[in-house]
């Protein structure tokens, strides 16, 4: 499902935030990419998304290398792939289900498409009750649902998650993990930036290690070090 | 495609609410850039109709009395052809039916006056086109000479009222341009901004659109909408003034004395409807450069 094959990419010659990686991530597989702050996490699932592109290399999302996609190619690859945030990223003046429901607005689904599908994926993550409220109105564990909600309702074929515990207690955090196992249960391949040391414990997931660009260790049903 | 169409228009319009004083500031200066501009062509197209009678080099008009025959006026034609290829470079005949034509343009502010004229009222007239080398004093010569001629009305020489109006043709022509298209550019630069303004309050939901996969053009189309509509209602508000200010003038021009020359300086024939679809073009465009630079310029997509 993903293939990074020699990937360097550097933001200046002193900057390489990653070097000569090599990865590959079967469909329907949970990974956790972990590694210190600056080790190259991010930027990995920047290339993925084709918001990078490396200078040496290629990069292969399902089936297809990335790095020569035409630009206008670029935004149906996108489709396939959802994104969760540190910060979550909703939108303030929308309510849950808008929030939602922008997902598909804006890539053109018909109106009963989306009357249908927003319902059924808020349920998944157990907010169906919460439709009609606003993002200040809820918890951040609530917050970060409706951002796995907004990701997950075009079912991608990839949810890639940056830091999502981030800003969560533990306890949250755990309930959040449950959710990311649920939809990776349906088929969909998670790759997961974190530091969240107790978390990929517990999950016992693969684990690929970054440091200072370069790919350090990849352990099947691994743990934080 | 439906609901594509109408999520355009609902972001068009939030981004109208959103950013109202800006919006306001950028529609308002390109509806008085344009009135400008607009009023520029209307002065321009009244100082042609004034200079109508003088066209194509004509420095001197011989006024014939209305009713003169063909045969009486064999004279007057042989006074000029004798000075033909010395004073006079060539001259034309222009009829009674000539004549009630550029009437129509030279008195369009004054109909009254004009539905009193008729072919067998209205004098004809000779338009004379000196030769390069004719002085004034030579061609005064000859006004004094033709003046003296029977069936001759009267004898105008353009020196006498040409120069005038040239110059406060050019000179209201030019700096009301270049006063219009500072304002235009200035419109420019501020639809420009407003739609940076308005790209930068929706940086979020700009980035969750990109994100999730939306395109390009379904990004972009709700900010160009936006300063192309600004555009168009600068240029709405600029024709609707421009007709207003035209209704009056038209209107306030039949008060002038008739040897004024004011009442030449209406306009006539769709002249006024043709200019308003001008400016909504130039107000459309106007908004579309505006907005276009914005958009490429800022939203990396």
């Amino acid at each position: 499902m993903i293939r990074l094959e020699n990937v360097t990419k550097s933001y200046s010659p002193d900057v390489v935030a990653l070097r000569d990686a090599s990865f590959d991530v079967p469909k329907g597989e949970f990974v956790f990419l972990v590694g210190p702050s600056g080790s190259g996490k991010s930027t990995m699932l920047r290339l993925l998304n084709r918001q990078e592109r490396p200078e040496q290399g290629s990069v292969w999302v399902a089936g297809r290398n990335i790095i020569d996609m035409p630009s206008n190619r670029v935004p149906h690859l996108r489709r396939n792939i959802g994104n969760i945030f540190q910060d979550y990223k909703l939108l303030p003046n929308k309510t849950v289900f808008e929030n939602v429901a922008f997902a598909q607005e804006v890539i053109g689904k018909p109106k009963h498409v989306i009357r249908k599908q927003v319902p059924a994926v808020l349920e998944l993550v157990g907010l169906e009750d919460k439709h009609d409220r606003f993002p200040d109105q809820l918890s951040g564990g609530e917050q970060q649902r409706v951002s796995i909600a907004r990701a997950f309702v075009n079912r991608p074929l990839i949810m890639l998650a940056d830091e999502p515990t981030g800003n969560l207690d533990p306890g949250t955090g755990e309930g959040l993990m449950r959710l990311l196992d649920r939809i990776n249960q349906t088929g969909t391949t998670v790759l997961m930036a974190t530091h969240d040391q107790r978390i990929v414990n517990a999950m016992r997931k693969r684990v690929v290690q970054l440091e200072r660009g370069v790919i350090v260790r990849d352990q099947a049903r691994g743990v934080y070090d | 495609m439906w609901s594509r169409i109408t999520y355009t228009l609902r972001e068009t319009w939030a981004s109208f609410k959103r950013n109202v004083t800006l919006t306001a500031a950028a529609i308002i200066t390109s509806a008085v850039s344009l009135l400008i501009f607009g009023a520029t062509m209307l002065m321009r197209e009244g100082f042609d109709n004034l200079l109508v009678t003088w066209e194509d080099d004509v420095e001197m008009i011989v006024y014939v009395n209305a009713g003169t025959t063909d045969e009486q006026r064999s004279v007057i034609d042989d006074a000029l052809a004798s000075n033909e290829g010395v004073t006079v470079r060539s001259f034309r005949y222009c009829d009674a039916e000539c004549s009630l034509g550029e009437a129509e343009q030279v008195l369009a502010g004054r109909p009254d006056v004009l539905a009193q004229l008729n072919l067998d009222n209205i004098p004809s007239q000779y338009k004379v086109i000196p030769t390069e080398a004719t002085d004034v004093n030579t061609l005064r010569d000859l006004q004094a000479d033709l003046r003296g001629r029977e069936n001759v009305r009267s004898v105008d020489l353009a020196e006498d009222q040409l120069d005038l109006i040239g110059k406060l043709k050019n000179f209201f022509g030019l700096y009301t341009l270049l006063l219009s298209i500072s304002l235009l550019v200035a419109a420019v630069l501020l639809i420009w901004n407003t739609i940076r303004t308005a790209m930068f309050a929706r940086r979020r939901e700009i980035e969750v659109m990109k994100a999730v996969g939306a395109t390009d053009w379904f990004i972009r189309v709700p900010f160009m909408l936006e300063g192309l509509v600004q555009g168009m209602i600068g240029g709405l508000g600029a024709c609707g003034a421009l007709w207003f200010i035209n209704e009056r003038w038209t209107a306030g021009v039949r008060d002038f004395p008739l040897n004024s020359g004011f009442v030449s300086m209406v306009v006539t024939d769709g002249f006024l409807y043709q200019r308003m679809g001008i400016l909504m073009g130039i107000g459309a465009l106007v908004g579309a450069i505006g907005s276009g630079i914005a958009v490429s310029r800022f939203l990396d997509v």
